[in-house]
């Protein structure tokens, strides 16, 4: 296309508010996509960063670092204590003990009025008990929820013995940090803002990798229908006429349903689905380009079929067909995510946005709507820019509504 | 005489119209519906001569176009043969180089251009792939055929859309020429242009003709241009030659009543380039064309022998050869 040509169409292009703002969100979307590891805050693959402790938060919540556990050995021996601490060595608190008074041993941390989350005591010598202590079932560990000051007391009616050794575990509380999950995190502790991101780098490359090869596919079938007729023409429309009849989403569920989940298969998934919208496209009008004079000049230079139909006829065609590609890219996309949310798409930790949506499903009633509402308006957004793009590219072309 | 550079015998060429699948169907289920088959040059024997101009008249319709493309040799024929050089055209089109030495100008100048190619790349790319030119040299060669047809050298990096009609005209004559062709056909090469560019275009093949001594067949359905241009004209109705002479012999004394007609219809004395007067009768459809002579129905002198009898192309004694049943009677 000349520049003036371009120019024009660009012109023409801009008329309409909705059709430029299209545009740029769909830019704004594939950006996303190239950039997706830079943007987004966390690494949504990376699993060692996930707690539990962070799953399905609101939007706006802070992640919470969970508290440490000290435990130390505190041996007791002619009524002195002395602490040999057990792992982990690199802590925040370290754990004292001294005596307070008779048949009374004060277990605490220090720095002294760190608030704990628990202190347990375990393997305390027979008769001896913690003030306000919980012990468990079997075992001979007393718990102390919330210690005041963060120390206990043991205490014993009796006589304590000479030498005894304790097990004291203390877990301190869990500590805010600055990081914020802004859009909430989904079932795993998965920051979601990370996961659209990424979400939508999946998507996108699975739309332009899926569409794009249906393209080539389908026109290269399309041009060799409209070059060949007869027979050939015939087989290759009839199959284009059964796929067209088919349901998208059935079809793709069947395939996948066949060869199992995996990128690579949704993307033939969604190949075997589309393609014969392109090979429609490209006979169509490959054949009325085979109509014209330039053609037969081209035949009369004596010029190869192939070099005719790939340097001559496809480049004619090429405006239709790339209009084709914007409207089916959105179609890859939708089509991806519906399958995904079915269940048969891309494996679960690597979700697209259809994933996101899904794994989301089983929290909504539960009103943890943020997990399938965001990449669902995301997605929403996304598939709608591109079919606005899609459709103005289709008008323009048009030249019935050429004015 | 010059040698024999194209022979064409009992060239036809038929048309199936519709879709075939569902004519058929068609037929089928309502009976006697008359097949759909067109036949839209019908047994047509012509010869060419080195450096010889052929005319071929004929209404809007008659199957000039169609046998034109069969004579470039794009277009297959139903039957007949075809000879360049002594050669069938069979064995001639598979040796694609050799094949490039018949060219052709077709009529529309601007979807004779493929819109998407720059002009250099239109005029260069078949010398260019059948090894004419280097590809390193490619520029200066298009350069100076551009230049033999009149275009500036900077019209190469240009789409055909940023042409006037003429100049259009000029590209397709340059993508001819480009490939060294000995026969040149042209199919109503001037037909789409204004007059005033008719004229230039006209002698602009005039020009080419003498440099460079091509055959040519010269299509249209304007006999002052076919008269100012060619050696001998063929006059075509419905699909059939129906007269062959001397350009001079056929404008001083036309044989066939039809050929008469198109004469009468031209103004006497001027050069001034016209289109047909409209004959009486409608032309018939040439679906169905009429039993015997197709000329019939329109025929000042048709005898009842004419809706019967197919006229054959045979010699007068001034040399002329004709299709008519009766013309001697008169
Ligand atoms: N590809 C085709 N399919 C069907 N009919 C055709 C085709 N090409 C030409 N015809 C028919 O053949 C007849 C002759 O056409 P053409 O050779 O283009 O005439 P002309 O060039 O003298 O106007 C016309 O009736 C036309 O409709
Ligand atoms: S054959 Fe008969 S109908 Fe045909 S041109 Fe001659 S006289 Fe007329
Ligand atoms: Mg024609």
């Amino acid at each position: 296309m000349s520049t003036t040509g371009f120019n024009d169409f660009a012109q023409r292009f801009a008329e309409s508010r909705t059709a430029v703002i299209s545009l740029l969100i769909s830019l704004v979307f594939v950006a996303c996509a190239l950039f997706a590891p830079l943007m987004s805050p966390t690494d949504p693959y990376d699993l060692t960063q996930l707690q539990l402790s962070d799953a399905l938060k609101p939007a706006g919540s802070t992640r919470m670092l969970p508290g440490e556990e000290v435990r130390a050995n505190i041996r007791f021996q002619g009524g002195t204590a002395s602490v040999e601490p057990a792992s982990p060595a690199q802590t925040r608190q370290s754990i004292t003990a001294e005596s307070c008074g008779a048949n009374c041993l004060g277990v605490g941390v220090a720095p002294e009025g760190t608030k704990l989350a628990s202190l347990q005591i375990r393997n305390l010598p027979a008769g001896a008990s913690v003030e306000g202590g919980k012990k468990h079932i079997v075992q001979p560990w007393w718990t102390v929820d919330n210690p005041e000051d963060g120390r206990v007391r043991i205490v014993s009616n009796s006589q304590l013995p000479e030498n005894f050794t304790v097990l004291a575990i203390a877990k301190s509380l869990d500590r805010e940090t600055d990081f914020v999950f802004r859009l909430g995190t989904d079932g795993f502790g998965r920051d979601m803002l990370s996961a659209i991101l990424y979400g939508i780098r999946i998507s996108v490359f699975v739309g332009l990798v899926a569409a794009g090869a249906a393209m080539v596919l389908g026109t290269g079938f399309g041009l060799l229908a409209a070059w060949r007729g007869g027979v050939t023409d015939a087989i290759i429309m009839r199959a284009v006429d059964f796929m067209l009849g088919l349901p998208a989403l059935l079809v793709g569920l069947a395939i996948l349903a066949i060869l199992g989940n995996g990128v690579s298969k949704v993307v033939l998934a969604i190949v075997i689905v589309q393609w014969s919208y392109y090979a429609r496209t490209a006979r169509s009008f490959a054949i009325s380009e085979l109509g014209k004079e330039y053609v037969e000049a081209a035949r009369c230079l004596r010029l190869s079929p192939t070099r005719i139909m790939l340097r001559h006829v496809l480049p004619n065609c090429m405006p239709q067909i790339i209009v084709l590609f914007t409207l089916n890219i959105a179609a890859a996309i939708s089509l991806e995510s519906s399958l995904s949310f079915l269940g048969v798409g891309l494996p679960l930790t690597r979700p697209s946005l259809g994933m996101l949506i899904a794994s989301g499903y089983e929290f909504i009633f539960s009103h943890k709507y943020w997990i399938s509402i965001y990449p669902g308006v995301v997605l929403l957004v996304m598939i709608v820019a591109m079919n606005l793009l899609g459709d103005r590219l289709r008008d323009l072309n048009n030249p019935r509504l050429d004015r | 005489m010059n040698e024999m550079i194209f022979e064409a015998k009992d060239l036809s060429r038929s048309f199936t119209v519709g879709h075939r699948v569902f004519g058929d169907l068609a037929n089928r289920f309502m009976g006697d519906r008359p097949p759909t088959v067109l036949r839209a040059v019908d047994n047509v024997s012509l010869t060419l001569r080195e450096g010889e101009t052929l005319g071929v008249v004929g209404e809007s319709g008659c199957g000039k176009s169609t046998l034109a493309r069969m004579i470039a040799g794009i277009l297959p024929v139903s039957s007949g043969e075809r000879h360049f050089r002594g050669e069938p055209y069979d064995s001639l089109l598979a040796r694609k180089r050799d094949a490039l030495k018949i060219q052709m100008v077709f009529q529309d100048p601007l979807s004779s251009l493929n819109p998407r190619l720059r002009v250099g790349e239109i005029v260069g790319e078949a010398a260019v792939l059948h090894g004419l030119v280097p590809r390193s040299r490619v520029k200066e060669y298009v350069i100076d055929i551009l230049a033999r047809v009149g275009l500036p050298a900077d019209s190469l990096g240009r789409y055909p859309h940023q042409f006037s009609g003429g100049q259009r005209q000029r590209i397709g004559i340059a993508r001819s020429l480009a490939v060294k062709p000995d026969m040149l056909i042209c199919d109503e090469a001037v037909a789409a242009l204004d007059v005033s560019v008719q004229a230039q275009i006209i002698n602009l093949l005039m020009d080419i003709r003498r440099d460079s001594g091509l055959a040519m067949i010269f299509i249209s359905h304007d006999l002052s241009v076919i008269r100012h241009l060619c050696d001998r004209v063929a006059v075509m109705y419905l699909g059939r030659v129906v007269e062959l002479a001397e350009t001079e012999q056929l404008f001083a004394s036309p044989a066939h009543p039809y050929t008469r007609m198109l004469l009468d219809g031209m103004p006497k004395i001027s050069l001034e380039r016209r289109k047909f007067m409209p004959i009486k009768g409608e032309i018939p459809s040439p679906l169905s064309p009429p039993s015997g002579c197709h000329f019939h129905p329109r025929c000042p002198i048709a005898t009842e022998n004419c809706r019967r009898t197919r006229p054959e192309l045979r010699e007068i004694a001034s040399g002329q050869v004709h299709a008519c049943l009766n013309v001697e009677a008169i």
